[in-house]
């Protein structure tokens, strides 16, 4: 009996890893690390965390995590509220919804479709808080995100990789 | 009636496929929500953003600790090889300052004369307290910090925030342990300051460079390059006098500021929780000391 309930609880944590590990990533990311520049420009680890499972675990990252997710990274940043939300949640939708296309597709392709999500998402996220607050931002920081981020990716794609292994293979929904 | 196998099946699947994507419409109409309100200054959304980084500070202040120390020790190698030189400077500036302690011992007693002949009532000290930076965190579109001190050290909405330089920014937010600090930098950041000689008022607008405007410079008067610019106290928010920047170019009438704080590598700043001249809270006139948060 307790072992079942054992289990349980234990199927149930291991559910919740791919989230809490983002969370723990973006919380990563607003750390100082007394380098000049960098507290402007950090890694957008959040797109890369909703994008990655939502072509290998989407049962496991619902559009509500990527919801959650977008405002933990907004509180922190200090940024607009609820404009990472936004940016997450049409990317998991963008991306479970072209899931099949990404079926068997080899690494290159989904970097490359990668690249192309996070310029596009880098592009919104600027139209948006330019809008918000009716004046010209420089898109640089935005830009130089963006090519950061997609640089950062391949590594981050490990680190998940090893995470879907070690901790979630036993997992199915 | 005829009972079809899988007709059940089919009529949940596609149920669940409606309720999935009414759920995804609903949080996609709730992030526009939450973008509106976050711009109309909502309380519960600033009661929000309080508690959710009242909860992450203690995490991001432990996890900073360690790089905070590496950073410690790589100044002090750094320091290590430029011993001599920064020798040399320091003998010669001290021989400049002993000849300025002289000049302002003697203004000090001058002005104490004065005092005592004008019946002066001194005003209140000025009161800080120093807070550790445990997030750097900004973004792309903000330039803002956050620091280990909140309500529980006295710090309020609108204090200025100095470090050994000069002005950093102001406090935005304030949670029970922690605040965020709105960078001078930021594009929503506006300071009323003068020119320290000529006293020229105008308004110091950040726009998410890292080299500030200068607004609404009133009257004539040509400013240069060069000068110094520091906090006027204009609207009662900031102390006056608080060393901001120089202005760095005024190319095609447009001047901007460089600031004497390195915002890049903030580590402890100073936090104005009480100076003479402010309007003070009648609901929490408590009186602490400066103190330092580990």
């Amino acid at each position: 009996m307790i072992n079942v309930a054992y289990q349980r609880i234990d199927r149930l944590v291991r559910l919740f890893i791919p989230f809490l590990f983002s969370v723990f990533l973006v919380l990563l990311t607003a750390i100082p690390i007394y380098l000049p520049g960098y507290g402007e420009i950090p890694i957008n680890v959040g797109l890369i965390a909703v994008f990655y499972w939502a072509i290998y675990r989407p049962d496991l990252y619902p559009p509500i995590a990527a919801f959650f997710l977008g405002l933990w990274q907004d509180i922190l940043m200090g940024g607009p509220i609820g404009l990472y939300s936004l940016i997450l949640l049409l990317t998991n939708w963008l991306i479970v919804s072209q899931r099949t296309f990404f079926q068997g597709k080899s690494f290159v392709i989904i970097w490359c479709s990668f690249s192309m999500v996070s310029l596009a998402t880098g592009t919104l996220s600027w139209i948006i808080v330019c809008g918000l607050n009716g004046a010209f931002i420089s898109p640089f920081g935005v830009f130089f995100q963006a090519l950061l981020t997609i640089g950062a990716f391949p590594f981050l794609v490990w680190l998940f990789g090893r995470v879907q292994h070690s901790v979630l293979r036993t997992v199915n929904v | 009636m005829k009972y079809r196998p899988g007709s059940i099946a089919r009529a949940t699947v596609s149920i669940k496929m409606l309720l999935s994507r009414f759920a995804f419409i609903f949080l996609i109409v709730s992030a526009f929500a939450i973008m509106l309100l976050g711009k109309a200054e909502t309380v519960v959304v600033e009661r929000v953003r309080v508690a959710v980084i009242d909860v992450a500070t203690p995490f991001l202040s432990a996890l900073s600790k360690p790089l905070s120390t590496l950073s410690d020790g790589l100044n002090h190698i750094e320091t290590f090889f430029g011993v001599y030189d920064d020798n040399m400077q320091l003998k010669d500036q001290n021989a400049r300052l002993m000849k300025w302690q002289s000049i302002a011992q003697s203004l000090a007693a001058e002005n104490s004369n004065f005092r005592k002949l004008l019946k002066f009532v001194p005003e209140n000290g000025t009161l800080s307290m120093t807070a550790r930076v445990v997030g750097d965190s900004g973004g792309v579109f903000v330039r803002s910090v956050l620091i280990n001190g909140g309500r529980a050290h006295n710090i309020q909405k609108g204090d200025a925030v100095l470090n050994g330089d000069g002005l950093v920014g102001r406090v935005t937010e304030v949670g029970a342990q922690s605040a965020r600090v709105l960078l001078v930098t930021d594009l929503n950041s506006r300071i009323p300051i003068l020119t320290e000689k000529n006293r020229v008022r105008g308004i110091l607008a950040g726009d998410n460079s890292p080299h500030p405007k200068l607004h609404f410079i009133m009257g004539k008067t040509v400013i240069h390059p060069g000068q110094k610019i520091v906090t006027s106290g204009h609207g009662g928010v900031f102390p006056a006098g608080l060393p901001v920047g120089r202005v760095a170019s005024s190319k095609g009438g447009l001047l901007r500021v460089q600031i004497f704080a390195n915002l890049d590598q903030l580590e402890y700043v100073r936090v104005i929780t009480r100076y003479p001249g402010a309007v003070v809270d009648p609901v929490s006139p408590v009186k602490v000391n400066s103190a330092r948060l580990k």
